[in-house]
């Protein structure tokens, strides 16, 4: 029995207190520290001086690589949450079919997303590498080639190969968050379109899709926001190198900001992104959520 | 009984917080960051490198009342971690890196005559000096230096029966006909032109042919005739297949790693490549030359050196008392019997005179490198804009490597930078 009224309004934000200081302090504070100074000077060392409006916006906008940077972020976010989508959705139709060894193969394929991405990245680098990167090793070897292939041999093709880390790396949370809404699906929903004589493509998007539609949607919004912030596999594999062409706007505000040292663009450039995803996710969200609604 | 034992042990406290209070009044606490150059500097500062004890521990017992809060910072974090702390308004008082015009421009940096004592100041290179001068004052004292020369692999050159290239028309002679004999197996020559060091190829075919980053009166001339022609000739080697395929994003450890594998026949590189070959398990008969130059050009070799600064700190309480505790941070770090084995550790070149002597008496080769680091020239460091130029003439570089117009490129960013 509580004692008094207000005691027991106020109790569950007394135990929630530490949880939004922590917030507060580490997420909050940051983000309008972000916003203040990408109103200000900022001196190539970092000393941060007076207000100067939207400055370091126009700026960030009228940087030269400003639009390559801003098309491979969007070919990037594109290609690797979209295709890891498809690919984890049907490794995970796969992997709610019982077979043997079934527990394995979810084991293996939990391992790229437990290692750390620098170390991914890195290994692939080592891979496709021309003089003793394993690819061409093994193709050799098979005979399948018969001499050493230049795996990275322009830009386009380095950025395709980043792309393809990223989607590597993506796939088990994808599959993962279906197949848990794949488990959670009712065999006898199943058995009722098998009597009403659906296929499988029927069953497929009359009764599966329906049903994981709320993890696909967690996912890939979650995908969004993990994508367009990834860092390390650009950063290890290129360093945005040549000449921002590889850079998404990511590493291309990192750089901006350590190597170029124009930090002022390079705050602004960060809100942009911020801002950008929330739009993003809100869009995406608010879109899913009518739908259900319905 | 329990209220004596109560007021005992407060007694007690308030006292040990006292004596606590008195002694941090007393001393003077220094910030230091330090730049990781290799796996033992972490070893030599703060474990036990330098014998059997470390750095911190020994200039703590030697100078009472001075406190060192040293960190070791990767280069790759360095000025991640040093920027955001300015920002923070947390800089550090001592600091180790390599550039410094940015920290003095802003008037974060206290001159160097402020605190370095008079003996220790005439004991660096006066050349070394020279690199950290704006508006004729000091702000910055070399804590080591490196030199680049040509290293070749002599079996390779022998085998071919090629002679040592020292102009770039004999380079691509070499190259054709390491090529030819080697069926493409064999680079002759690395380029690195990457994100990390593409200043250091800027400077390499430019310096060897009469251009630079600067002109006669110190003025940047990024986009002179020289330096198209020295671009455009590194670029030719690339195009001709004489150079690693990829060098926008093969580093120079990259290439070290090919030199060291018997991959590679030349490539220019840092005295310190034997021991990387050799760290590396690698066997390789290796020699150094010049580094090739156009025909009638003098080729230079390129010095890069890195240096200890000291920050402002109004809130100091005792200005003076701060500026003595640099000062003698700074004389312990440079005494000959700390400062050889830190150079050698890691296979730099000295920045002090006292330290030349015992150098090359446990190793001679250091003889002929101190020579070479006599007449190389160094970046133009004390520029402000250098960070500016030293990212765009590696964007310049990197874009000529997808097709573009160098000329067109260096014309750009001479204009950014006002002429």
């Amino acid at each position: 029995m509580y004692t008094s009224f207000n005691r027991s309004k106020w109790t569950p934000y007394l135990w929630l207190l530490p949880s939004i200081a922590l917030i507060a302090i580490f997420v909050i504070y940051p983000i309008i520290l972000v916003f203040k100074l990408s109103f200000s000077e900022i001196s190539k060392s970092g000393v941060v001086g007076k207000f100067n409006g939207f400055q370091n916006y126009i700026d960030a906008v009228n940087l030269p690589a400003f639009k390559t940077v801003m098309l491979n972020t969007l070919i990037w976010v594109i290609a690797v949450v979209g295709l890891s989508t498809v690919i984890g959705f049907i490794i995970a139709m796969v992997l709610n079919q019982k077979f043997h060894g079934r527990k394995i193969a979810r084991s293996i394929l939990v391992l790229p997303w437990a290692t750390s991405l620098v170390i991914q990245a890195s290994v692939w680098n080592y891979i496709i590498k021309y003089e003793y990167g394993n690819l061409n090793d093994i193709l050799l070897n098979l005979g399948v080639i018969k001499q050493a292939v230049n795996w990275r041999s322009s830009f386009q093709i380095e950025f395709i190969w980043e792309c393809g880390v990223g989607i590597f790396v993506t796939i088990p949370f994808v599959t993962f968050c279906v197949l848990a809404g794949l488990q959670s699906v009712d065999d006898s929903l199943y058995e009722a379109a098998i009597m009403d004589g659906a296929g499988f493509w029927s069953k497929l998007k009359n009764v599966t899709l329906p049903m994981v539609r709320p993890s696909l949607t967690v996912s890939t919004v979650l995908n969004i926001i993990y994508v367009f912030n990834s860092f390390p596999i650009i950063y290890t594999m290129t360093k945005g190198a040549p000449a921002n062409k590889t850079d998404t706007m990511i590493t291309f505000l990192y750089m901006l900001s350590f190597y170029d040292r124009k930090k002022g663009p390079a705050t602004a450039l960060s809100v942009i992104g911020f801002l950008i995803l929330c739009i993003c996710a809100g869009i995406y969200m608010f879109g899913v959520m009518r739908k259900e609604e319905k | 009984m329990k209220k004596l034992i109560a007021l005992l042990l407060a007694v007690v406290m308030v006292f040990a917080l006292g004596s606590m209070t008195f002694a941090a009044d007393d001393e003077i606490e220094l910030d230091v960051i330090i730049a990781q150059y290799g796996p033992n500097t972490n070893e030599w500062f703060l474990g036990s490198g330098m014998d059997g004890t470390n750095f911190v521990d020994k200039f703590e017992a030697e100078n009472p009342g001075i406190k060192l809060n040293l960190e070791v910072v990767s280069w790759n974090d360095l000025y991640t971690v040093v920027d955001t702390r300015i920002t923070n308004n947390n800089a550090p008082d001592i600091l180790n890196i390599d550039v410094f015009a940015n920290y003095a421009n802003d008037g974060l940096l206290m001159p160097v005559s402020d605190y370095c004592p008079e003996e220790l100041y005439a004991d660096f290179f006066p050349a070394f000096i020279e690199q950290s001068i704006i508006d004729d004052t000091v702000w910055a004292v070399p804590d080591l230096a490196s030199a680049r020369a040509m290293f070749y692999n002599v079996d390779i050159l022998e085998e071919v029966g090629v002679e040592v290239p020292t102009t770039w028309a004999e380079l691509e002679d070499v190259s054709q006909a390491i090529i030819d004999f080697y069926d493409g197996e064999i680079y002759p020559w690395g380029i690195d032109m990457t994100t990390d060091e593409g200043q250091a190829a800027f400077a390499y075919y430019t310096w060897g042919n009469g251009g630079g980053f600067v002109d006669v009166d110190g003025n940047w001339a990024v986009n002179s005739p020289e330096n198209v022609e020295g671009i455009n000739f590194a670029l030719s080697l690339i195009s001709n297949g004489y150079t690693n395929p990829n060098p926008a994003t093969e580093t120079r450890y990259d290439l070290q790693d090919m030199f060291a594998a018997g991959k590679m026949a030349m490539l220019i590189a840092p005295n310190q490549l034997p021991t990387y070959v050799a760290d590396k398990g690698g066997e390789i008969n290796m020699a150094t030359a010049g580094i090739p130059a156009n025909e009638g050009k003098t080729g230079s070799s390129v010095g890069v050196m890195d240096r200890i600064m000291a920050f402002k700190d109004d809130a100091a309480p005792d200005q003076a008392a701060r500026n003595e505790a640099i000062g003698k941070f700074l004389t312990f770090f440079y005494a000959p019997e700390n400062y050889v084995g830190w150079v050698s550790m890691e296979g730099f070149l000295p920045a002090v005179n006292s330290a030349v002597e015992a150098l090359v008496a446990s190793d001679p080769s250091f003889g002929a490198w101190l020579d070479v680091l006599a007449t190389c020239q160094f970046y133009p460091a004390a520029k402000a804009e250098w960070d500016q130029v030293k990212q765009g003439v590696i964007k310049a570089e990197q874009s000529a490597l997808t097709g573009a117009d160098i000329q067109a490129e260096l014309d750009a960013l001479q204009a950014e930078l006002g002429g």
